[in-house]
């Protein structure tokens, strides 16, 4: 235990000694890039665009030559940007305005690569586009009485205390609750501030409710899944900065839109600015750290990922076993159909990326129900669990030699004291190293669950670096609240493990209530 | 108290058992003995199920057993078994191998398992080993507790499949020594064994198997010193046999000598006596040949490991001829040299109606 804990000070402080290395490294890199200019310097340059959006075909429209690497969100893309690792990268001008006030190195360069029309999107429903008609008649309205300007004046520059908006809770609800999607990570249309999502997209949406009289529930999910989970039903209507774009009107159908703009490159300013301006060491350590957690109180989005993730691992662990075991017990005496079934599942679980599975569960399988992302990922890694305990057990069950069967046989004991009596306990010892694995494995495969709207650990890590443009703090501190979850679960079925070693006991309790006098 | 009627098991490739039909009474201390593959083991584990037959029935007082209505669990319950390889429960002590089976099966309470199969232990010796684990034990110390594991169901029969065979030798006398104690208690014992004269020492009754079945049923004194059958002869003295036949003038006679050599090799037969039986094949035959018009022999040299002494049986057919009698003195002379007795008979009907036995020992023994 104490070695482990000294392994992990080590990496961290290697991680630490790194990061800010890279940072140090890029100071004393004192080059005039000369990236001041206009757009056509970089043609040929290396550009990073945001998984889900059309960024590329913008850039490859704008600068043909460009060499483009695709990255996860608007965080990683600063910091890929800081660490040199592309030259630039496209984004809304609203955007990189707000990210300019946040971190100094930030700027763009002022020509349009092209101009974009956000919009909200709704499925190709009946449903879907009676509620867009009112969408759009309610968003000509505010464009026409100047009141749109009057929001975007108020999400796109001023102080963070003006930007308030009515709670989507507080809504009366009589025409019923719309679901909206959004990917919650794209200041300032949408981001999560006080362990609430926000943004010029959150209000004009609240505000619409309002008017009409829906009640409004807010999804959280990665920006590629917003579209699909419109286009599903499993949402009303999606509102994520969504550009309209030919081909995504083909799967969905948009309202008027509800902010024009243009799409520009942003860059490093002078690489030297990096890390000018900033407190020394501890200083921007305390910074990134209250940054990370205090601020806002963040460290509650991390309690709550931590919830999800716990949520997720132990209940999967739970029904997993229980289904393995039972698909096992139903296989064991060679039913034919039974171990067809079974085998069939295990090649379909086993076959499958976990996260493949869990969206084709929540986007196809339990589109038609009303399910919680959350469910579905218990559902989802339940299956996963369940082939790996069933495989287990296969193997420690075939470990157990054929002569104790016999032997058990002989004495007169059924089949079904046999199984329980001597032979599940001979073969759990011999898996139950493998058992504890597999729950270490699942813990950490829980992390693909922000893919079907679930806020666990690694989205919440994801919606932080979002906001304070981070990655170190937030990343550091997913990775050790991992390794402390994985511990503790290690230490639990260790202790659960010794109960179930027979050679464990003591003595005295094999021979309990016996009197042994000679 | 077990009756079998037409017990025929059969699997994918080979059939060890054809047709056996057996009664065993209560009582009866049986060796079952026989060379490998003929079905020993399997006829015993047909006997409680652990086989299932392919076709006949099996009666265990007077309840037929192979019934698909037969509750076996219960029938094994009086039919103890115990294992070449010993099969205890790897993940139990001693005595709770020992305890399982009464207080689950029987409803013992656990102080009266306990007290049983502590007595049980001090009969085998081992009452010191009570809380070991399994492979805490050597393999003849495994093997009595295997027994005593039996006795604690207090079985009416008890089937014990090659009990030694996987013991090193050391460690085979005190396995015997408690089976032996077993042997006088008058439980119904079946021992499948290739320690013949343990088996002769304990036993009442000799099964020996071949040819898909029970081949001879006796008394140890009939099958080890007086068996009836050739198959139960050879066995039992250890003879290893070479059979050949000479069919007219023509015959591959340098590959039958071939053969004999290769036979002499195979069973380590020591020089001299080898190059004898060969010089004694050759003699004999190259008379016969000379001697009938239309020559048909049929040789069996049979070697027995036991005694170190070999015999030929020469079976030929013609009118009656006594080689012994020949007038070619140089051949007459070397037989004569080589070999300790020689008889030659009639056998009248046969196809082959004169017989000379001539019976060759080492210089050396």
């Amino acid at each position: 235990m104490l070695k482990r804990l000294f392994a992990l000070v080590a990496v961290l402080l290697l991680l630490t000694g790194n990061a800010f290395a890279v940072a140090g490294a890029a100071s004393e890199d004192d080059r005039q890039s000369g990236l001041t200019g206009s757009l056509s310097d970089m043609n040929g340059k290396r550009i990073g665009i945001p998984i889900g959006t059309n960024f590329d075909k913008i850039v490859e429209n704008a600068l043909p030559d460009a060499r483009l690497s695709y990255y996860n969100s608007q965080s990683d893309l600063l910091e890929a940007l800081s660490a040199d690792k592309i030259d630039a990268f496209p984004s809304d001008e609203p955007v990189i305005r707000y990210i300019m006030g946040e971190n100094s190195s930030v700027s763009y360069l002022p020509e349009y690569l092209d101009t974009f029309e956000f919009a909200y999107c709704f499925a190709r429903t009946e449903h879907g586009r009676k509620l867009c008609g009112e969408f759009s008649e309610f968003l000509d309205r505010l464009a026409a009485d100047g009141s749109l300007d009057a929001l975007s004046d108020k999400w796109f520059s001023g102080d963070e205390s003006e930007k308030t908006m009515p709670e989507p809770e507080s809504l009366p609800a009589t025409n019923g609750t719309l679901v909206m999607a959004t990917d919650g990570d794209y200041m300032p249309f949408e981001y999560v501030r006080d362990g609430k999502v926000v943004g010029y997209d959150l209000d004009v949406a609240v505000q619409f409710c309002q008017e009409y009289g829906y009640g409004l529930k807010i999804e959280l999910m990665s920006l590629d899944a917003v579209l699909f989970a419109v286009q599903s039903g499993k949402c009303d209507f999606g509102g994520s900065a969504l550009t309209i774009t030919p081909e995504r009107m083909e799967s969905v159908l948009f309202s008027s839109p509800n902010y024009h703009g243009g799409t520009v490159l942003a860059v490093l300013k002078n690489k030297a600015l990096l890390s000018q301006g900033e407190a020394d060491f501890w200083g921007r350590i305390k910074t990134s750290f209250s940054k990370t957690f205090v601020r806002e109180d963040r460290w509650k989005l991390f309690v709550s990922g931590v919830r999800a993730t716990l949520q997720i691992t132990v209940l999967a662990v739970l029904f997993g076993t229980l289904l393995g075991f039972t698909a096992f017990m139903l296989c064991r005496n060679g039913n034919p159909a039974a171990n067809l079934i079974a085998r069939f599942c295990i090649w379909l679980v086993h076959g499958m990326p976990v996260v493949v599975l869990l969206m084709i569960l929540y986007y196809i399988v339990f589109n038609s129900v009303a399910i919680s992302g959350l469910a579905v990922a218990v559902i989802g890694f339940t299956l996963t669990f369940g082939a790996a305990v069933f495989g287990l057990l296969k193997i420690g069950v075939g470990a157990v030699e054929n002569g104790q069967y016999e032997a058990s046989y002989a004495l007169g004991f059924s089949n079904r004291q046999t199984f329980f009596r001597i032979i599940l306990p001979q073969a759990l010892p011999l898996v139950l190293p493998a058992y504890q694995g597999e729950i270490v494995s699942l813990i950490k495969a829980t992390a693909v669950v922000g893919y079907i709207a679930v806020q666990d650990l690694t989205r919440m890590g994801d919606i932080v670096r979002s906001r304070t443009y981070e990655a170190f703090f937030p990343l550091i501190s997913i990775t050790i609240i991992y390794f402390l979850l994985e511990e503790l679960i290690g230490f639990l079925t260790g202790r659960i493990s010794v109960g179930f070693n027979p050679r464990h006991r003591k003595p005295a309790d094999i021979l309990k209530g016996v009197k042994t006098d000679d | 108290m077990i009756r079998i009627e037409h017990l025929k098991k059969e699997y994918a490739n080979i059939t060890p058992l054809k047709d056996v039909n057996v009664e065993i009474r209560d009582g009866d201390v049986i060796s079952v003995i026989g060379p490998s593959g003929t079905g020993k083991s399997t006829l015993l584990r047909c006997i409680n199920l652990l086989e299932k037959p392919t076709a006949g029935k099996i009666w265990f007082d007077d309840q037929e057993i192979t019934d698909p209505k037969c509750d076996i669990n219960k029938v094994r319950q009086k039919m103890g078994m115990v294992f070449q390889s010993f099969n205890l429960f790897g993940h139990k002590t001693v005595i709770e191998n020992i305890m399982l089976a009464p207080m689950v099966l029987l409803g013992r309470s656990k102080q009266e398992a306990y007290d049983t199969g502590m007595r049980l232990l001090r009969t085998v010796g081992l009452s010191e080993k009570a809380l070991n684990y399994p492979d805490e034990l050597s393999g003849g110390q495994k093997q009595r507790i295997a027994i005593a594991r039996t006795l604690a169901m207090d079985p009416e029969v008890i089937l014990l499949d090659e009990p030694t065979s996987a013991l090193d030798p050391t460690m085979v006398g005190e396995v015997q020594a408690v089976i032996r104690d077993l042997a006088k208690t008058g439980k119904t014992l079946l021992i499948v064994t290739h320690e013949m004269n343990f088996a002769r020492a304990i036993c009442n009754r000799v099964f020996f198997m071949d040819e898909g079945g029970i081949y001879e049923d006796g008394s140890p004194e009939q099958i080890f010193d007086a068996p009836q059958r050739e198959k139960t002869r050879r066995f039992v003295f250890r003879l290893k046999a070479l059979e050949l036949t000479v069919e007219g003038r023509g015959c591959d006679f340098p590959g039958m000598i071939g053969e004999t050599a290769a036979y002499c090799i195979r069973n380590q037969i020591e020089r001299i006596l080898a190059s004898r039986i060969q010089l004694v094949f050759e003699e004999v035959t190259q008379l016969l040949l000379a001697a009938l018009d239309d020559p048909r022999i049929h040789a069996v040299c049979e070697y027995s490991e036991k005694t170190g002494v070999a015999e030929w049986t020469f079976l030929y057919n013609g009118p009656q001829l006594d080689v012994m009698a020949s007038e070619n003195d140089l051949a007459l002379s070397v037989l004569k040299g080589m070999t300790e007795h020689a008889a030659c008979s009639r056998l009248e009907g046969s196809e082959y109606s004169n017989q000379l036995k001539l019976t060759i020992r080492s210089p050396r023994s």
